[in-house]
């Protein structure tokens, strides 16, 4: 029960923060130089061809009511209309969305289980060769830039080994796949289709591999830190000096309380993901939101890039929630 | 690993890539946008060390001068959110009231999205070039500078030299400006260094994205962004060592604020 009424007090506590986002996200777009119409213009349209496409945008009244129209559409679920492609955008997200979560989950769960295991025995073996490597390789891996990174990751495993498909497209062509969520390798595993999984998930993996890179180096810093914590601990020595087995010593105490602080890393490290993936999408022409959002700054899409911009920072806040959420299951001391 | 040798290395590398840059004008007879008709996306030779871009510009040329805009524009930018984070911190923490929870709550509205995808945003509206870039950059970084002073702030001005100050007479402002102020300051000073390396990769992702230095300048995302086309027909030599000057860089900057943070964490447990 306690854990519903603090849910509620979180959702509440949501609710200004994101009508902030909502303004924010709708005055940083309306001062976007440049005017949305202007791939509209050929030389033989006239200035009322202009202004008919202006009316039927919705752009030629005030600014407020445009504001008023355009909450008024959050509420019914209705984010606008694309004034690049003229369809709704809830239907173009549909399939930009699934994409994107597709490489931002699958990274940041292989990422979490890359960081555990390298942190903990990283932790375990302080100031041993290994540990120094593992440190040293984690500062690399975060100097790295993704966008770079990627382009490697091409060269070297598509373009001079040929061990991964070619960086255009989540499924080879010729894949017979009808899209559900539009996150390809999830959709072929609903489907049970294994020749499109199989595809699929090769498509994956430079891309996911890139964000994993910077990622699990920055999140396995923070994993050794609070290892080496627990293990400089009262707490820690008491049960080594009660004789407790090692493994026990190891699953219950190291493992278990390293784990209970991950989710909240989890939830700062996706904001990096969710920017990121902007670069990946981008180096891999992987059709997401961040492709999506792109071509929305670029032309001047005003309710594409409202839209991108609002969806990622709910995305990052609702994360931040389940974080705290799973953090207070996993760590019996956090009070809701 | 003692904090004096993280702290030494990072120095080094970051000093490395500093000289050289101030230096570019003596390590190389072109410059960095001069164009040689007769070498066009040539590999490296004794004429042109790092071979020559699409454009025929030379490499190690514009890999040089492009440190000016990456290391410079990100120290620059990084100093100018800690100065206005600074103030904006430390003025809210101090005063306290509605202007606190106020100003609060937008610091929190912004960080509410995704750094990078905000930096995008505010990139656009500002439109291209490479003060805009700075600007974008700084912009960004100042919530989270403004939150880390105004929370030290908070414990600081509660202190006993903090009231004694302020009852030997002198103004608020100067008790905060001599008093307060530079006893906030210990999370910054680690932070900052970690956050110039943060600023870099930003600053080469917006520009690899068209965001930010246009194109003919020479800057390392822009390089990168050129290069794309030449990586992947096995031309490295456009791509490979701008990535690599971004990563020496970023390192550099690391193990800096590595080192600092273990030193301050050993005088903490003394």
């Amino acid at each position: 029960m306690r854990i519903v009424r603090y849910l509620g007090l979180r959702l509440a506590l949501l609710v200004p923060t994101l009508l902030g986002v909502v303004v924010l996200s709708f005055v940083l777009v309306r001062v976007l130089p440049g005017d949305p119409l202007a791939a509209f213009v050929t030389p033989s349209t006239t200035s009322e061809d202009i202004e008919k496409i202006r009316q039927r945008l919705g752009l030629d009244v005030s600014m407020w009511e445009q504001f008023t129209t355009y909450v008024g559409g959050l509420f019914r679920g209705d984010l606008g209309t694309s004034i690049q492609s003229g369809s709704p955008i809830t239907t173009e997200l549909s399939t930009r969305f699934g994409p994107t979560m597709e490489l931002v989950v699958i990274s940041v769960v292989i990422s979490l289980l890359l960081a555990l295991v390298l942190g903990v025995w990283s932790a375990l073996r302080a100031n041993r060769p290994e540990d120094h490597v593992i440190r040293v390789g984690s500062l690399v891996g975060t100097a790295l830039p993704e966008f770079w990174l990627g382009l490697i990751l091409i060269a070297v495993f598509y373009k001079t080994l040929h061990w991964f498909p070619a960086p255009s497209g989540r499924v080879d062509r010729g894949v017979d796949l009808t899209s559900i969520t539009g996150a390809e390798g999830f959709d072929a595993l609903l489907a049970g289709n294994l020749t499109a999984l199989s595809s699929a998930l090769a498509h994956l993996v430079l891309p996911v591999a890139t964000i994993v890179i910077g990622i699990s180096a920055s999140l396995m810093r923070h994993v050794r830190a609070s290892a080496i914590e627990i293990l400089a601990s009262p707490t820690w020595r008491t049960a080594q000096a009660h004789g407790v087995r090692r493994g026990a010593l190891l699953r219950g105490y190291l493992l278990r309380g390293t784990a209970a602080r991950l989710p909240t890393l989890v939830a700062i490290v996706l904001g990096n993901v969710l920017g990121g993936v902007v670069l990946v999408e981008y180096v891999f022409s992987w059709q997401g939101m961040g492709q999506w959002l792109l071509r929305g700054l670029l032309y001047r899409d005003y309710p594409v890039i409202q839209a991108g911009v609002l969806i990622s920072a709910v995305v990052f806040a609702v994360a931040y929630l389940v974080a705290d959420l799973v953090q207070a299951l996993l760590d019996p001391r956090v009070k809701l | 690993m003692a904090p004096g040798v993280l702290t030494w290395t990072g120095a080094v590398l970051v000093a490395a890539v500093a000289i050289l840059a101030l230096a570019a004008p003596l390590l190389t007879s072109w410059g960095p946008e001069d164009i040689d008709p007769t070498a066009i996306r040539q590999g490296p030779s004794s004429e042109h060390l790092l071979g020559t871009d699409l454009n025929g510009m030379d490499v190690w040329s514009r890999l040089l001068h492009a440190a000016r805009i990456d290391l410079g524009l990100a120290i620059i930018s990084v100093a100018v959110a800690v100065a206005v984070g600074a103030a904006i911190g430390a003025l809210t923490g101090y005063v306290g009231g509605w202007l606190d929870a106020l100003v609060m709550r937008i610091l929190e509205i912004t960080q509410s999205f995704p750094t990078f995808i905000l930096a995008l945003a505010v990139a656009v509206v500002l439109g291209p070039g490479a003060v805009n870039l700075g600007i974008v950059v700084a912009t960004v970084a100042v919530p989270s500078y403004a939150r880390l002073v105004r929370t030290e702030v908070r414990t600081v001005r509660e202190l006993g030299y903090v009231d004694a100050a302020r009852t030997s007479g002198i103004s608020n402002l100067a008790v905060l400006w001599r008093h307060v102020l530079p006893n906030s300051l210990t999370a910054v000073r680690v932070v900052a260094p970690l956050n110039v390396g943060w600023a870099m990769l930003a600053l080469a992702g917006l520009s690899f994205l068209g965001f930010g230095v246009p194109v003919p300048q020479p800057e390392w995302g822009v390089m990168i962004s050129e290069g794309t086309s030449d990586i992947v027909a096995g031309r490295w030599w456009t791509t490979v060592p701008p990535g690599l000057a971004l990563v020496i860089c970023v390192l550099g900057f690391s193990l800096l604020g590595e080192g600092l943070q273990e030193r301050e964490t050993r005088r903490r447990s003394r």
